[in-house]
């Protein structure tokens, strides 16, 4: 089986074609037919150029993706809160490896008005447990478009609402992202769709409604919520003022009622405004005392998100956002669980029982165990454009902090995408935080990994 | 007699003093410069090609599309890591939808969604006409020289000086200035090739900067057609289905 594992994440790298790199440095010599020019007279040599009809071609069908390896090492911190309750009954050592590799494959078909869209991931990674693997079809659905103004969708999509970057408390019918990478594909759900959209002259430039069937049943969206229902959701997006407005909502019995709006705006040619406000009806949220006494309240939940994206004449990007979650946790709140877990993790040291820890370990998996389970968070993000003339190079540095307990994640980055069809990223990430906060209590002190993709096309 | 000769002096001041730019109506030339690029209305194909120093190259195949004064929209088409990623403009705004992000998200002008000297502003551009004013003319040989100042601040650069063939009205030379006059990039364009349908232009744009010093990009052009388009092909939901407009 090791082998097996192996090769699946060897082998892909070894068929990548050299000639990925050796067209780097071509020497074509221009068809008949194609268009041509001569490199600039201070270019290394007289290169010519060329486009060839080929090369534009439009095929019925596409088969794409990347290959991905991304080993990581994890510094464990043994005195966190979290490391206890995961790490209970084992010693796995100061630090952790993994090895994940991932075939990531797109298909498509089209025909006329017909189309059918396929995202698969196919996962194998190695941890301390051992080898793992996943298959999963992140979207796959069927459209129909019968004119440039409707399209209908049946299948299972991602919606991605929301403009912000890092969280976007709009994403009704979404999955969470990943703070730490929020462009890591996500898994969609099953629904059916349609958009119409119209365009106009003056202050409304573009209206378009999408109206979502959303069905909760087994096997169908079953983690969404309660199941046997059929959910309705929608968006409904103007271009208005030279703004994007979008009001989103979620109405059914598999959750309560949510309803939302975000906006983005350029301010000037470097600037850009965005934000979201959600609405959630009868919000439930289930909480722990440092004593296990568990308390559940219901209120109506009133989150939002304020971001700017600022690119500076040094080429310097800057991400800002401020996120209120209305349904996380506070400060105190959070204490409290981690007191409650190390109690727990104290008694089954000296017991051996281990019913609490299984209560603290069921809670974390619930909203204790989201990303950033918290209320109110600032994310900065820092990259800079091909630094002293390094082209394709994108160094980057990211922080988050929880406001609430002044702890914060930093992660510095190096991007270089310098050699055709290849993604090469090296990514730190250090948390810090005194005892009883979120990041100080997270089982890792630190995280560096290097990630490598290699992307394809056919045709 | 006095006012006869009077007349004649100032037809004569007129005649002999006046520069010859005088004679030209600006606004027109520079439409008339736009129309021989492309026609108001197009698609068209053009291949992006970064060249370091050293010769190392990266190239990038790009459809693109516009409509009216002030609506365009692009798809990449290779390499495969860019493959599927579009960008949208509808005046002073733009998008990028990134098919891996899964929605657009809004872009500046003075950004590149690719690297190299080229940006958002040169790859989405719009018409000369729609975005610059002609300040001054210049004729030097067979050239005419448009000084030419950004409508609003929310273009990119804030001058161009635009060289531009006498007899043919197209662009030979464009220098991209800040409001200080400072250069940001020149653009020359090259070969001329007939197109079909009309549509007679330079088929290569090369670029440098001395922001980039030795670092050159080089813009092809291939199949430009003169199309029309709903307006709706122009929406931020119609990004990820971008490849279906073309044939």
């Amino acid at each position: 089986m090791n082998r097996l594992v192996c090769a699946f994440v060897i082998l892909p790298f070894l068929f990548v074609p050299i000639s990925s790199f050796a067209e780097e440095y071509p020497s074509q010599i221009p068809a008949g037919q194609t268009t041509e020019t001569q490199a600039p007279a201070s270019a290394p040599s007289a290169e010519e150029y060329k486009f060839e009809p080929s090369e534009i071609e439009k095929k019925p069908y596409h088969i794409g993706g990347y290959f991905e390896f991304r080993p990581i090492l994890y510094g464990l911190d043994k005195e966190a809160s979290l490391y206890k309750l995961k790490f209970f009954n084992q010693d796995v050592g100061k630090t952790i490896e993994d090895y994940d590799g991932r075939l990531w494959l797109e298909g498509s078909y089209e025909k006329g008005i017909f189309g059918v869209f396929l995202k698969t991931n196919l996962g194998l990674n190695h941890t301390y447990k051992g080898w793992d693997h996943e298959t999963r079809i992140y979207e796959g659905y069927g459209s129909l478009k019968p004119s440039s103004s409707l399209t209908v969708d049946v299948g299972k999509r991602v919606f991605n609402w929301g403009k912000g970057y890092a969280w976007n408390p709009v994403a009704f019918v979404d999955r969470p992202k990943d703070p730490d990478d929020p462009e890591l594909p996500r898994e969609g759900y099953i629904a059916a769709t349609a958009d119409y959209i119209k365009s106009f002259n003056g202050p409304l430039k573009t209206f378009s409604v999408s109206p979502i069937l959303f069905p909760v049943y087994h096997r169908i969206n079953d983690t969404f919520g309660e199941l046997n229902k059929l959910n309705f959701a929608g968006r409904i997006y103007g271009l208005l003022y030279d703004t994007d407005i979008d009001l989103l909502f979620l109405v059914g019995e598999s959750k309560t009622n949510r309803f939302g709006f975000d906006f983005s705006r350029n301010i000037t040619t470097n600037l850009e405004a965005h934000g979201e406000f959600a609405f959630i009806n009868n919000q439930q949220k289930t909480s722990v005392d440092s004593n296990g006494n568990i308390s559940t309240a219901k209120f109506d939940a009133k989150s939002f998100l304020l971001g700017l994206r600022y690119l500076s004449s040094m080429d310097t990007t800057y991400t800002f956002e401020y996120y209120h979650n209305a349904t996380g946790f506070s400060s105190s709140e959070l204490q409290d669980f981690f007191s409650f877990s190390d109690k727990v993790f104290d008694t089954f040291e000296s017991t051996g029982k281990k019913n609490q820890l299984i209560k603290a370990e069921t809670l974390f998996q619930g909203n204790y165990g989201k990303m950033n389970p918290g209320k109110d968070y600032l994310y900065l993000r820092i990259s800079q454009k091909e630094p002293f003339n390094i082209l394709y190079f994108t160094p980057a540095l990211t922080t988050i902090m929880n406001l609430g307990d002044r702890s914060f994640s930093i992660s510095p980055e190096l991007l270089y995408e310098g050699i055709k069809n290849w993604e090469f990223r090296l990514k730190g990430m250090a948390l810090v935080g005194s005892k009883g906060t979120e990041f100080g209590e997270k089982q890792n002190a630190y995280r560096i990994e290097f990630r490598v993709r290699y992307y394809f096309s056919l045709p | 007699m006095q006012n006869i000769m009077r007349i004649l002096l100032v037809l004569g001041v007129l005649i002999t003093g006046a520069p010859a730019y005088a004679a030209i109506d600006g606004t027109q030339l520079l439409k008339q410069i736009d129309r021989n690029l492309n026609p108001e209305s197009y698609e068209m194909y053009r291949k992006i090609i970064n060249i370091e120093p050293s010769g190392r190259k990266m190239e990038y195949t790009f459809y693109s599309i516009k409509k009216g004064l002030d609506k365009v929209a692009g798809l990449f088409l290779a390499p495969a890591s860019e493959k599927g990623r579009s960008t949208l403009r509808l005046g002073i705004n733009m998008w990028l939808y990134i098919p891996n992000v899964g929605k657009p998200i809004r872009i500046t002008s003075l950004q590149s969604v690719i690297g190299g000297i080229f940006n958002n502003a040169d790859i989405l551009s719009l018409d000369y006409s729609a975005e610059y004013d002609v300040e001054k003319i210049e004729e030097t040989g067979n050239e005419y020289l448009l000084y030419l100042k950004a409508k609003t601040k929310t273009v990119a650069y804030d001058r161009l000086k635009l060289w531009a063939d006498k007899n043919k009205k197209i662009p030979t030379k464009i220098e991209c200035l800040t409001e200080a006059s400072m250069l940001i990039k020149t653009l020359y364009f090259k070969d001329i090739k007939d197109f079909g349908g009309g549509i007679v232009r330079p088929s290569a744009i090369e670029t440098d900067s001395p922001l980039y010093k030795g670092y050159k990009s080089i813009m092809l052009f291939a199949n430009i057609k003169q199309r029309d388009f709903k307006d709706e092909v122009f929406t931020l939901t119609y990004m990820p289905k971008m490849d279906s407009l073309r044939k």
